[in-house]
């Protein structure tokens, strides 16, 4: 009897224990699960893919591919997911879907080629009809850099999915094009170097603030199909310029013609005396016929106001003192000048610093 | 009146050189002139046209803004026809003057006129006042100048009446550069009127040569 309640006893608590043990499985199992990073899951999709378990290799490179933040693929390893994934829908007959992964990819990295001897040709030539189709630029720029406006060059290297052309601008936050920085075709063989001396269309350093150069890729037909925006931050430290010398008061200069003002005052009573003359009987003896005598008077009169007019050379040029204000003038103009060349010199002198942000990519259909 | 006008003028001309050379600030210039003169007098039965030269003597005596002006003149005016009896004439004017601008002088004084006949004498006198203004063409050289008066009381001898007068003078002024000399060309109209039936007017154009003593 007690053998049996001690062999009963036993099978209970080796029960218990199993469902114990399995209870601790259970719970350990999802722990482990969740334990795992995009690159795990990423190498599980890849070796499912390689045994040809296709669905199941989707759904493990899709979770790969959606993790986010700091624990999301690198661009590297997205690519391969996104490779990966486009083969396993083609595969799979999901032939639109490997086209949209594909076109993803292309996006994502335009420079990017699968390797041929891991991809059956059916793959390769899918992905090559998607990076044709899709024309689409990235851009590699410094993160954070200093140049000499007009002296250095800023570089934006570009890289492009397929042949096709583009325009590349430099612009403000709010759109305004400060620079025209490039125009015309871009292949997918090389690379493509874009690069900004710090000054604006007329020659200006620009002001401190945020930029952004803009590479607009076209199709064919010259409609816009996408745009790349590299953000950009520029800033200056604040230089000591000089003031412009002002330019010499007008009280300094001479007139260079002769005015009209006392050549107009020396005709003015001549013709006012001899009208005078003419119209005196009218006022001082009405009703009486005046004799033409007095025209003779007012004639002369006239003809010495006229005379005293023609005598100060109205407008004509006075090379003395044309001479006196060239002297001022150029006086003035050398010092503005060695200002100038001062302040150039100091604002040579001063590194322009740009800091790049992350470039985006806007399409006119969305993104 | 002819004789009184002639003294006055005289008087004036003699005596005003003794002071003014005691006093350096008084500064005098002498002048000739002669013109032709054309006189008509009209009423409500008689038009008469008269013409003949007249030669005329000034003097002019200025200090500080204050002018003194004595004119005189004499002449002979003839018609051309023998129906309208010639005249002799005789005129002066004794004007003092404020130049209250370099280019503005008001004038106030008498103004004498008179016509001599076989038949007596008739004398027009008339107080004035008067505005003149100049203008330089080249300054201290040449100037124009317009003046303008209006008799504010007048009379007239034959026959006793009162009358009124206004006239006006303009020309040019020339003043030699290194010469006490200047030069002066003027038109000069003027009217008395007794009443409303009688008017006797004068134009003349008048050539005057001066002289004023270089400081």
């Amino acid at each position: 009897m007690d053998q049996d309640h001690s062999e009963a006893d036993w099978r209970v608590r080796r029960t218990v224990a199993l469902l114990a043990a399995v209870s601790l499985a259970a719970l350990a199992g999802p722990r482990g699960a969740a334990a795992q990073s995009a690159a795990d899951v990423l190498a599980q999709g890849v070796r499912a893919y390689q045994d040809l378990e296709f669905d199941g290799a989707a759904g493990l490179l899709r979770r790969s591919l959606a993790f986010q933040g700091t624990e999301a693929l690198a661009p590297a390893a997205a690519a391969r997911a996104l490779i990966y994934l486009a083969a396993t829908e083609f595969f799979r007959n999901h032939r639109d879907s490997a086209t949209a992964v594909a076109r993803r990819l292309v996006l994502l990295d335009p420079r990017f080629r699968p390797d041929q001897l891991v991809f059956p040709p059916q793959v390769v030539a899918l992905y090559e009809g998607v990076r044709r189709a899709t024309p689409a630029v990235i851009a590699r720029a410094p993160a954070d850099t200093s140049i000499r406006p007009g002296a250095d060059a800023y570089a934006v290297r570009l890289y492009a999915s397929a042949f096709h052309e583009i325009s590349a601008t430099l612009g403000t936050e709010a759109g305004r094009v400060v620079r025209a920085l490039y125009a015309g075709p871009i292949g997918d063989s090389d690379s493509l170097d874009l690069t900004w001396n710090g000054l604006d269309s007329a020659g200006a350093r620009v002001p401190d603030g945020r930029y952004a150069v803009a590479v607009t890729s076209l199709d064919r037909q010259r409609r816009v199909v996408r745009t790349l925006r590299l953000p950009l931050e520029v800033a200056q430290p604040a230089v000591d310029t000089l003031p412009h010398p002002l330019p010499p008061a007008d009280s300094l200069l001479r007139p260079e013609r002769q005015s009209y003002g006392p050549a107009l005052r020396a005709l003015a009573p001549g013709a006012l005396t001899g009208v005078a003359i003419a119209v005196l009987p009218k006022v001082v003896a009405s009703r009486e016929d005046a004799s033409g005598a007095r025209f003779f008077v007012g004639g002369t009169v006239t003809i010495a106001g006229i005379a005293a007019f023609l005598s100060h050379h109205p407008g004509r040029p006075i090379p003395g003192n044309a001479a006196h204000n060239r002297v001022l003038r150029d006086d003035w103009r050398r010092a503005l000048d060695a200002v100038i060349g001062r302040n150039a010199q100091r604002m040579r002198e001063v590194r322009m610093r740009i800091r790049s942000g992350a470039p985006l990519l806007v399409t006119p259909e969305g993104p | 009146m002819t004789r009184i006008l002639t003294v006055v003028c005289a008087a004036a001309l003699g005596v005003l050189p003794a002071p003014l050379a005691a006093q350096a600030r008084w500064r005098l210039s002498l002048g000739a002139s002669g013109g032709g003169e054309t006189v008509r007098s009209r009423s409500d039965s008689l038009a008469e046209r008269l013409s003949g030269a007249v030669f005329t003597g000034e003097a002019m005596a200025t200090r500080e803004r204050f002018i003194l002006r004595l004119r005189y003149g004499q002449g002979h005016v003839t018609a051309g026809s023998a129906t309208v009896m010639a005249r002799d004439v005789a005129e002066g004017e004794a004007l003092l003057g404020y130049t209250a601008r370099p280019w503005l002088t008001l004038w106030f004084g008498p103004h004498a006129r008179t016509y001599g006949t076989a038949l007596g004498d008739q004398r027009w006198l008339f107080w004035s006042a008067r505005v003149g203004v100049r203008g330089n063409l080249f300054p201290g050289r040449l100037e124009s100048f317009v003046e303008l008066w209006q008799g504010f009381s007048g009379r007239v001898s034959r026959p006793a009446s009162s009358a009124a007068g206004r006239g006006a003078e303009a020309g040019l002024q020339l003043r030699l550069a290194s010469r006490p000399l200047w030069g002066r060309l003027a038109y000069r109209v003027e009217q008395g009127r007794i009443g409303a039936s009688r008017r006797e007017t004068v134009e003349a154009i008048t050539l005057t040569v001066g002289y004023v003593p270089l400081r």
